[in-house]
């Protein structure tokens, strides 16, 4: 598997946000995407997940994508999503609790072509989460809580690339050196504002926007 | 003190609808009174009621007696196409195609359900008999269309308050009815509160308008009341029907062929 992006470029009400953005990933690979607030991190990720719809004057994409030599349209936007998966840095406001979106998400796995995955309540702990988190509402997680709930769900689902928008901002330092180690060896690309956590979990660092910000 | 004529209603006169006219002047006087601003638009409702439905009576003694197909399928059409622009003008929120999807919805909802009342259950000779078809779907349009506007409007609101929602489950790889469902659902219990309810108090704390207006023309209760509840049924199926289906227009409208909510 390989993960390639090849001449990115994004502009959101009329303003250029990037061009010419280059991503090349192989299995196991991180890569890091730093830039001030507002350049761009974000809407990167979502232009991979291929979540914005292109919108004249207003909301322009280009580039091309490919998974195992693949591009989006060739795999099907819902397959594509499943294997590119988006884990935004909020959780929006769910009804339920993890459990519900993760057996909704298992139960849209059955009726595609992809296996369920990983066992989610192992991750669960792994992500330093207590098991009985699993079952209670999203409105009464914490922030970090719903956080890493949300990343084990996806996880869980087993997505060739993870697209992750500050997974650790609303963590405490053990509980971020626990999603680390989750994530290690899986291939990301990781929106982070933090030089040191650059350092520690990718090979290589994307910058966007023209300021490099200072941590 | 006269009993009341049952083979037919009270004769109305113009002198006694102007005498009734005073309970609404007496309102506009105290709003001019309290300086409420209500005066002129009590009037000028008060004056459309007057026109609108004595030209409605007029219409229809013509189409009544005309009973020519095509100018009955005629009416029924203009009434649909009204309806949906009202339908849509309410719901205050549109997107391009919105008024073709309340005219199909609100089209499909009202033929299918009248057509099964007119032609099997009451089974009307013809099943077009405008005496009984326009009444009738003025009673389901003019119900249908306050379930098509709840709906479209909490519809097309929900997409945008639950855009974050919405756009996780699409990550997730989620397609996008999966993804829309629970909006969708919401949208269609909006759409049906009004209908339920009434259906739940009927009798009870309201006497329903159609039967109110059969037993004052003179109809056994009995009857007036069968009719009734043939009449929320009628509607109570056009509006679900003609809620479902605007959704589920509204829900195909948003998402681009790639998936992807619209903004």
């Amino acid at each position: 598997m390989r993960f390639e992006a090849t001449g990115l470029s994004k502009s959101l009400g009329g303003r250029e946000l990037y061009r010419g953005l280059e991503i090349r990933l192989e299995p196991g690979e991180t890569i890091a995407v730093r830039g001030a607030s507002g350049a761009g991190k974000s809407q990167l990720l979502r232009h991979l997940a291929r979540l914005d719809a292109p919108q004249a004057g207003q909301l322009e994409e280009s580039g091309m994508l490919r998974l195992d030599g693949r591009d989006p349209e060739g795999w099907g936007a819902r397959r594509w999503r499943a294997e590119v998966a988006f884990v935004p840095q909020r959780v929006p406001r769910l009804d339920g609790a993890p459990a519900d979106l993760y057996a909704a998400i298992a139960e849209l796995a059955v009726q595609g072509e992809r296996a369920a995955g990983e066992d989610p309540t192992a991750l669960v702990r792994e992500l330093g989460l207590a098991a009985e988190d699993w079952r209670r509402a999203w409105s009464d997680l914490s922030g970090g809580e719903a956080q890493r709930a949300l990343l084990a769900v996806v996880l869980a689902r087993q997505p060739r690339v993870l697209l992750l928008d500050e997974p650790t901002a609303a963590l405490d330092p053990p509980a971020a050196r626990a999603v680390e180690g989750l994530l290690h060896e899986r291939t990301c690309i990781w929106v982070t504002h933090s030089s040191a956590q650059a350092e520690r979990v990718a090979g290589e660092v994307l910058w966007i926007g023209d300021g490099r910000d200072a941590d | 003190m006269d009993a009341m004529p049952t083979d037919g209603p009270v004769a109305i006169t113009w002198a006694e609808l102007a005498l009734a006219s005073s309970l609404l002047l007496a309102n506009g006087l105290v709003s001019v009174w309290l300086r409420l601003g209500l005066g002129r638009q009590l009037l000028v409702a008060g004056a459309r009621t007057v026109l609108q439905l004595s030209l409605l009576g007029l219409v229809l003694v013509h189409v009544f007696e005309s009973e020519r197909l095509w100018l009955v399928l005629a009416i029924g059409l203009g009434m649909v196409v009204l309806a949906s622009v009202e339908a849509v003008r309410r719901a205050g929120r549109s997107y391009p195609s919105v008024r073709r999807d309340a005219f199909l919805s609100l089209l499909l909802a009202a033929a299918v359900s009248l057509l099964f009342v007119t032609g099997l259950v009451l089974r009307v000779e013809p099943w077009w008999e405008p005496r009984y078809l326009i009444p009738l779907l003025g009673m389901v349009l003019g119900n249908s269309l306050t379930g098509v506007s709840l709906g479209l409007e909490r519809c097309l609101a929900s997409f945008e308050e639950e855009r974050d929602a919405i756009e996780l489950r699409l990550a997730a790889g989620a397609g996008t009815w999966e993804a829309s469902r629970p909006t969708a659902a919401k949208a269609l219990r909006a759409g049906l509160i009004p209908i339920l309810n009434a259906m739940s108090v009927a009798g009870m704390v309201t006497i329903p308008g159609m039967m109110t207006g059969q037993i004052l023309g003179g109809t056994e209760p009995g009857l007036a009341a069968r009719y009734q509840i043939l009449v929320m049924f009628l509607i109570a199926g056009a509006t679900a029907a003609g809620t479902t289906g605007v959704v589920l227009f509204a829900v195909r409208a948003r998402f681009d062929d790639q998936s992807r909510l619209l903004r």
